[in-house]
């Protein structure tokens, strides 16, 4: 029987890969990437599941699903220019289908995908976590960009019936989940700062209140305040949120392990491990 | 809802390189033949951030133009439009 073995929430900045090779391995992305990375190799999972949000590349707003898994046996990115390596990845079809079965039984609709790509919400964490690329993906795509956006509490029972789905997969088999995103982040918005950049962290404090609820396991508590408002009053990229909210779900009442917090750019990296 | 065609013009200025050049040299010729209300036309070839957000532009897809400053669209002056825009989140 399938098991779920870790999980990690972690940002996606399409600039890191680059801001890596540029600041070297002692610098705070590289050290907080590779912290994640140490994890993810110690929990030895055979599968890594990725809640993402698409960028407007994969999917566009001609059709553009609340909710979709991707079933192929590849998939590769990153297709939205993201100035990094561009790989070619594995995924475990056969089980990506059994979850979207799983899923829909449990009244999930989940939109069907077969032939993609994916953006730098996937491939940014799958590079500094898995840079040989040897471990199959299973992207679930959510809607964290383009109001309306799913509700939290939808979003935390669909990683509950991920969970349960894959507790009914009958081979043995180590599983790991990541959840990919900001808490933070506004992008070409009416907050941001007169200035060359046009992105900022509209709402730091919002950052730093989710890692509190989320390091004291009050996760009932997170999934009510994170109303489409409240998140989208700390970015029109906060709902971004709901890629954690579904990981939540599917890893079920763990302690993180380690939290890594950078709320100057409203986002952390975080670890839970049980096994 | 033809604010889409806006929308896809920004998608497009990222994955379509030649439109994106085309979009340097001469962007009313560029954008002749999309699908865009007068309004529309006339915000985006003024570079009017604020009036495309407020009708319904994604700003994600917006600040694509700031990369290649397509529309006059240089981050400094995209920062100081989209700031005077409506703000339904703050309402």
């Amino acid at each position: 029987m399938a098991e779920i073995v870790a999980g990690f929430g972690m940002p996606h900045n399409p600039g890191a890969p680059a801001l890596v090779l540029r600041d070297g391995p002692q610098s705070e992305t590289a050290r907080y990437y590779a912290e994640m990375a140490k994890e993810l190799a110690a929990a030895a999972p055979d599968v890594v599941i990725i809640f993402t949000d698409d960028h407007f590349n994969t999917f566009f707003l001609d059709n553009f699903p609340t909710f979709a898994v991707g079933i192929a046996e590849t998939t590769s990115g990153p297709n939205d220019q993201t100035p990094m390596p561009h790989y070619n990845v594995a995924v475990p079809g056969a089980l990506a289908a059994h979850i979207r079965d799983g899923a829909i039984a449990r009244g999930f609709d989940i939109a069907l995908v077969q032939d993609f790509e994916v953006d730098h919400a996937v491939m940014v964490p799958l590079h500094f976590l898995t840079p040989g690329m040897k471990i199959p993906v299973l992207p679930i795509f959510i809607n964290c960009l383009a109001p309306p956006l799913p509700t939290a509490q939808r979003c935390f029972a669909l990683g509950e019936a991920v969970r349960a789905a894959i507790t009914e997969w009958p081979q043995p088999l180590r599983v790991a989940a990541i959840g990919s995103g900001s808490f933070s982040l506004e992008i070409g918005g009416p907050k941001i700062p007169v200035g060359d950049r046009a992105a900022c962290t509209p709402d730091p404090q919002w950052s730093q209140h989710v890692q509190d609820l989320l390091g004291a396991m009050r996760i009932g508590e997170l999934v009510a305040e994170a109303t489409t408002a409240r998140m989208l009053r700390a970015g029109n990229i906060g709902g971004e949120l709901l890629n954690w909210i579904a990981l939540l779900g599917l890893i079920g009442a763990h302690k993180p392990v380690n939290i890594l917090p950078q709320d100057d750019h409203g986002q952390a990296f975080v670890a839970w491990r049980w096994n | 809802m033809s604010v889409f065609a806006v929308n896809k013009i920004c998608r497009d200025a990222l994955h379509d390189l030649a439109f994106r050049e085309a979009v340097k040299r001469d962007p009313a010729t560029a954008i002749a033949a999309r699908d865009l209300t007068t309004e529309e036309r006339n915000a985006l070839l003024a570079g009017d951030v604020a009036w495309l957000y407020e009708h319904g532009c994604h700003p994600f897809l917006m600040s694509y133009l700031t990369r290649w400053s397509l529309f006059g669209l240089r981050p400094a002056v995209y920062t100081e439009r989209i700031r005077k825009a409506h703000d339904a989140r703050d309402d």
